[in-house]
């Protein structure tokens, strides 16, 4: 250290590097494509089989509700949006991180970006769609989602579209296609390099349809730089519109604690706190098992550890200003609604969440911290949970004690509320699993381009 | 560019001693500000009641000029952003001004019971949802905070200029990561008071009313006015030597592709607040837009839409413009002017005021000149540009 502050003027010293040194173009490739074409480790096998059958648990959960109704679940009179909201706006947060690293990063030229947009992209794809579950099942009759598309009908019958539930079947739906499409476009360069590679008949030929004929010229190669560069320009917007819609579903109601004009930054910055959660959470044990550390490098997970604690400060201050304003705001409903909250029945969850989001990523202003993967990967395992109760503490205890105190009443959720939810994190684990066994989960292609070599092409040609 | 770092000319800071063209603007700055500030305080004696409501809405106008260039600044430290380093000791500079600001204050506290409902003890007689607010809004506390408001963006600016000097001399890039360091704690902070401020010196003109994206949206009008001010700065000073070998139309482009940024967040906090109110229709909100869109104050609000966002963001969109740091400065012309709009719309109803008064206008103008002429003054005390800051080379080949 002490040698290196006596150069001034020397970049390299003051960002660690985003690959790590030695590595060539031809290395690169054969690392990353040897995780898919090689055999399958005996602990995936093992891994997805717990995955799986926590699918097989959802499933369970699923039919129980289809022949019964929701009154499986906890919900009750006042607390008629418990666990199915709560997961819906837990997992769609989550999806936020992907997103933005895939496109905002994009177009900001972070290059740091490279390793671990392909997984964050793939994690937002299959978080999105353990989200969309969720509306569809709530619905009593799911088999008439439609209902919810404006679809002209002999009945006249449309939905109401200055509610921000049907906002949400378009924005959710728009997230869910956008992303699919950039997570694919991504990925048919290297598509076309396993097909190349990959030995059996059947591999070659899978991988060869789904690389749609690439072949790697410089028409391809422009093609695809368009093509990319819009989908991140549309997908931009959608880190910020998605999460929003989301919180007006709170917002544009009347309900003490809900209704707060903080709520659409505050949600997004939340989506993206928990999804950066996530995203360390998937890359710490990833990059262990396929010995990748040379990739996903130590600055990244001290880029990923900032962006979290950015992000959870925003998330505190949402805490904060909600708090006072339901004081300032001189209204007995929203200062009965904070006090309830704080110290009333639910007042463990609260803490636990305080305890989660605002105390626990204090250790990430050190440097130390950020610096030592197992207290990352401990601290975005607090930020996991945190994420899941605050949307609890949102839910449930604004609404469990509503204006009329007859109807209050406690809520929980039942063993079917819990089967429900832990078979939603088996279904986006395998798909995880299966993702990463059968597609290359670093971007082979964009890590070459980050290598030191790229730049020296790049210089050598003006 | 062509050279390697091993033969890279390396820059003393006296090479980017500040022209003495900067001279001008400062002269012209002083003369705008001394005829305007002369003209207010004949106003003042004519109506003081009129002279505090300008008062307020012009000082909460120019505030938004260094304390958004504080923000800027620290976001620049945070982020290691190439774009900022070009335009690092404008921004320095405008910080700079903050005793000026802190002096300026004195008047709103002068004007205290004129400006502030709460302030008068008939009121609280009557109000109790107005006197339940008392142990906030209250003169001692209200001053308290000034203090502490004040105290925390000095201390800020105070550190960051002081690093960013003693670089120039040694060359130490530790004191960048010191910078980096404090800018992260700095930029929560500065959010966290700058929010309290927005409460106290606009949001409590009208007491009954919250709302608690307030402090954000506030906040996000800073910033948007700082990128809005240093723009035409950049272009002047990129006009002559030594800046002009430095600032290239990307540099521009990033400023302009900012600004956007800025002028979407602006929009979006202010769209969030407006479509929660209004979907809520609950009375304690939604008057605040009620009394904003009654009348001609609706016609405001339209401009507000269409001028404040609609056309800036149609134009920034474009990348000729964005380039172009002549043109670039004319959309940040519109942005500071609507910036001043803005606060107005928002402040006046609250205030009672029956019309657009001749000091509303004036107001900004002496502020603005005078704030102008001590920002001169300090830009032309430093060399323009950190030459030791690590990420120069980057900066200054910046595509």
């Amino acid at each position: 250290m002490a040698k290196k502050r006596t150069e001034p003027d020397r970049p390299i010293q003051m960002r660690h590097p985003i690959i790590a040194e030695g590595h060539t173009p031809a290395t690169v490739t054969d690392q990353i494509s040897a995780v898919v074409l090689t055999k399958t480790p005996r602990w995936w096998y093992v891994g997805f089989a717990v995955a799986f059958s926590l699918v097989m648990v959802l499933f369970m959960a699923l039919a129980q509700l289809f022949v019964k109704g929701v009154g499986i679940w906890g919900l009750n009179n006042p607390v008629n949006w418990g666990f199915a909201i709560i997961n819906f706006v837990w997992w769609i947060g989550i999806g936020h991180a992907g997103t933005l690293i895939s496109a905002i990063l994009l177009l900001l030229r972070q290059n740091w970006r490279n390793s671990i947009n392909r997984f964050a992209e793939a994690m937002t794809l299959f978080a999105v769609a353990c989200a969309g579950l969720f509306p569809l099942i709530h619905m009593g009759r799911p088999w008439r989602f439609y209902y919810m598309l404006p679809i002209p009908n002999t009945f006249d019958l449309w939905p109401q579209f200055r509610s921000p539930l049907i906002w949400d079947v378009f924005a959710v739906t728009t997230y869910a296609l956008v992303s699919a499409l950039f997570w694919y476009v991504g990925l048919i360069p290297d598509l076309a390099t396993l097909r190349d590679r990959a030995k059996n008949k059947f591999a070659q030929h899978a991988y060869g349809i789904l690389a749609a004929g690439w072949r790697g010229s410089s028409r391809h190669w422009h093609n695809y730089e368009v093509a990319s560069m819009l989908l991140a320009g549309l997908a931009t917007p959608l880190v910020v519109s998605v999460h929003t819609v989301v919180s007006f579903d709170f917002a544009a109601s009347q309900l003490p604690g809900w209704h707060a004009t903080i709520f659409p930054p505050y949600f997004v910055a939340g989506a993206v706190f928990a999804g950066f959660a996530m995203v360390i959470t998937l890359a710490v044990p990833l990059r262990a098992l396929f010995g990748l550390n040379d990739f996903i490098t130590l600055r990244h997970l001290q880029n990923m550890a900032k962006v979290m604690l950015a992000t959870g400060m925003v998330v505190s201050y949402g805490y904060a200003i909600e708090i006072f304003m339901a004081w300032y705001s001189g209204n007995g409903f929203e200062q009965f609604m904070i006090t309830n909250r704080i110290g009333g029945p639910y007042k463990y969850a609260w803490f636990a969440l305080i305890l989660c989001n605002v105390l626990s990523i204090q250790l990430l202003w050190f440097k130390r911290v950020r610096k030592s993967v197992p207290m990352l990967f401990v601290v975005a395992m607090f930020v996991n949970v945190g994420m899941w109760l605050e949307r609890f503490v949102i839910i449930v205890t604004s609404l469990h004690r509503d204006f009329l105190p007859s109807s209050w009443d406690m809520y929980s959720g039942t063993r079917w509320d819990w089967a429900t939810y832990v078979g939603t994190i088996g279904l986006f684990l395998a798909l995880m699993f299966l993702f990463i066994r059968f597609l290359p989960m670093i971007s082979i292609f964009e890590m070459r381009m980050i290598l030191p070599e790229a730049d020296e092409v790049k210089e050598g040609k003006k | 560019m062509t050279s390697t770092t091993a033969t890279e000319a390396r820059y003393a800071p006296s090479d980017f001693a500040p022209p003495s063209a900067l001279a001008q603007p400062q002269r012209m700055a002083a003369i705008v500000g001394a005829v305007a500030a002369l003209a207010c305080a004949v106003g003042a004696v004519l109506d003081p009641a009129q002279f505090f409501r300008s008062y307020l809405v012009g000082y909460l106008y120019i505030l938004g000029f260094p304390m958004g260039c504080l923000a800027l600044a620290m976001l620049h430290h945070v982020t290691k952003g190439a774009w900022g380093v070009v335009i690092r000791r404008i921004l320095e500079a405008a910080t700079r001004t903050l005793p000026f600001m802190v002096i300026l204050f004195i008047p709103v506290i002068v004007g205290m019971k004129e400006l502030f409902v709460w302030t008068d003890p008939e009121v609280l007689a009557h109000d109790d949802l107005i006197a339940g607010k008392t142990p906030y809004l209250n003169v001692t506390f209200f001053l308290i905070r000034a203090v502490i408001i004040f105290g925390v963006w000095g201390i800020l600016a105070f550190f960051l200029n002081r690093w960013s000097l003693q670089q120039d001399e040694t060359g130490d890039n530790r004191l960048s990561l010191r910078m980096q360091g404090l800018s992260g704690a700095g930029i929560g902070l500065y959010v966290l008071t700058a929010s309290f401020a927005s409460f106290d010196w606009l949001m409590s003109l009208d007491p009954h009313w919250f709302s608690s994206i307030y402090g954000v949206y506030f906040v996000g009008g800073q910033a948007l006015t700082a990128m809005a001010f240093v723009i035409p700065v950049a272009l002047f000073l990129s006009r002559q030597a030594p800046m002009d070998k430095v600032f290239r139309p990307s540099h521009f482009q990033d400023y302009g592709k900012l600004m956007l940024a800025f002028t979407m967040l602006w929009a979006y906090f202010s769209l969030s607040q407006f479509l929660i109110i209004w979907s809520g229709n609950l009375p304690e909100d939604v008057s605040w837009y009620m009394t904003r869109t009654a009348g001609k104050w609706l016609i405001v609000a339209q401009a507000i839409m269409f001028l404040h966002f609609g056309l800036p963001f149609l134009l920034l969109l474009n990348t000729d413009i964005k380039r172009s740091a002549r043109r670039l400065s004319i959309v940040a012309g519109l942005i500071l002017v609507m910036r001043w709009v803005d606060l107005y719309w928002q402040a006046a109803p609250a205030m009672k005021v029956a019309g657009l008064h001749w000091m509303d206008v004036v107001m900004p103008l002496a502020l603005g000149g005078l704030w102008l002429w001590v920002f001169f003054w300090q830009l032309a005390r430093r060399p323009l540009l950190p030459v030791h800051e690590p990420f120069l080379k980057e900066a200054l080949h910046h595509e």
